[in-house]
């Protein structure tokens, strides 16, 4: 079976491996690393000997993704997201990977209750000591509208500005992934945040890395798919409140801001970590449950239907939503 | 013309010759005859040979002990213990036939070194970023 791009496969939970089958054979995939996206991008694909078109599809797929994230970074004056950062106008037409991330981000806002939001780069650049005033979540304050070309009309108040982080990343990881449907099961690392199709009677293992020492993997799922079923999608991201750290003051601080008060989250979650069914929806709801807090956290992952979820709080404690067990490797 | 005569000697009676006994000959001849009528019936009722005995008689000379023994060499006929068939040939009847394209097989117990475990390939979900000093 061959998936379309662009074609969304659900799977149910009933689906999913109810333990890690000892049936299911792993991955052993050809890997390619590039930078992109101002961090680590690879690539891994179960080439079964074919590795020139691995190595020709990787290619591509690489040029593609830098292409797309020169669109979408707020780091260079040139992009079509500074672009409309910068812009006066009230309406602003933009082009159709633009306007398919601000979709995206939509999405994403959705899925994690308000918590993912791309309205908050001067909350931002207020926390790192970069502007003086921040405001909380602006969400309600723009709204994206679609021609039939897939270009689309972004309207805002003048001076509201974007940053599309993790989310941008995310929905990047998934769309590079439908590139490679010619390849039964296939890897987009995109610094961290996963997205991953698995063939029938296969698995991917993916480590959860500790915040609380360097080097060391916290625990290892097994996210397959079972024999004689279909190509399973999976997406997995980690927040955390370790990385991006700065303090202001001698304050200590970090990046994941509390829309709810435009300030760096006070939680008790140093990293979460969240197994969904694309990246886009795992980024979301990982720095969800990170801003949220463990108990808030817990409940909103639960009411999400999150495939599985770890955190890990401040006092050391590992926490686990039961589902992960399901997923849990040797 | 009358050739004279020896004058008969006074006296001496003429007896006729004897004739030599017939029955040993008759003997001789009768025995060599059923010699011969066995000799005969012999080798009229002997079974023919197989082309193969032919074959691998002609491929198996008679062993020659000549060179060990000296000039008091016996040669010995030593028994045929198969024959291999040529292309067309059948088997002897009631003869055990080996087929030579399906040889006994051999079991071998070949101990070779285990290979090295891969190590799994595991890929690491982490926060992305770096730490702003």
């Amino acid at each position: 079976m061959i998936l379309a791009p662009g074609v969304e496969h659900r799977v149910s939970k009933r689906a999913l491996p109810r333990t890690p089958s000892p049936g299911l054979c792993p991955i052993e995939p050809v890997s390619f690393a590039a930078t992109s996206m101002g961090g680590r991008l690879v690539v891994h694909l179960e080439a079964e000997g074919r590795v020139e078109e691995a190595r020709r599809d990787n290619r591509r797929v690489i040029a593609r993704i830098d292409r797309w994230a020169a669109r979408l970074t707020r780091h260079t004056d040139s992009s079509d997201l500074s672009r409309l950062n910068s812009d006066a106008e009230f309406a602003v037409p933009v082009r159709p990977t633009l306007a398919a991330a601000f979709q995206a981000s939509v999405a994403a806002a959705e899925a994690s209750e308000g918590f993912a939001d791309i309205t908050l780069l001067d909350a931002r650049l207020a926390a790192e000591g970069m502007v003086e005033t921040a405001a909380a979540s602006r969400r309600g304050e723009w709204e994206v509208v679609r021609g039939e070309r897939g270009e689309a009309v972004v309207r805002r108040p003048p001076g509201l500005r974007f940053d599309f982080g993790g989310v941008g990343k995310g929905w990047i990881a998934d769309r590079a992934l439908d590139l490679l449907a010619a390849w039964p099961s296939a890897l987009i690392d995109a610094d961290g945040d996963l997205a991953i199709r698995c063939a029938p009677g296969k698995f991917w293992e993916v480590g959860i890395d500790d915040p609380r020492t360097a080097d060391s993997v916290l625990a290892v799922l097994r996210l397959g798919a079972p024999h004689g079923g279909t190509y399973t999608r999976w997406g997995v991201a980690t927040s955390a409140t370790s990385v991006h750290r700065w303090t202001v003051s001698g304050i200590a601080t970090h990046h994941l801001i509390d829309p709810r008060t435009g300030r760096p989250a006070q939680t008790d979650v140093v990293q979460a970590t969240v197994v969904a069914g694309s990246a886009l929806r795992a980024e979301a709801l990982a720095k969800a449950a990170v801003i949220a807090g463990s108990v808030e956290g817990f409940a909103l992952l639960e009411r999400a239907r999150v495939r599985g979820a770890v955190l890990v709080t401040s006092s050391g404690e590992v926490r686990a939503l039961p589902m992960t067990l399901m997923l849990l490797g040797s | 013309m009358n050739a004279p005569q020896p004058a008969p000697t006074a006296g001496r009676a003429h007896a006729p010759r004897a004739k030599p006994d017939a029955r040993p000959m008759r003997l001789a001849l009768g025995a060599g005859g059923l010699a011969a009528m066995s000799a005969l019936a012999a080798a009229i009722v002997m079974p023919p040979r197989s082309a193969a005995q032919y074959a691998n008689s002609a491929q198996q000379p008679a062993a020659s002990v000549d060179s060990l023994a000296g000039p008091t060499a016996v040669q010995v006929q030593r028994p045929i213990q198969y024959v291999q068939l040529l292309p067309g040939q059948t088997a002897p009847p009631g003869a055990a036939v080996i087929n030579g394209s399906a040889p006994t097989p051999i079991t071998m117990t070949v101990t070779v070194p285990a290979p090295a475990a891969q190590p799994p390939v595991v890929i690491k979900t982490t926060a992305s970023g770096k730490v702003i000093p």
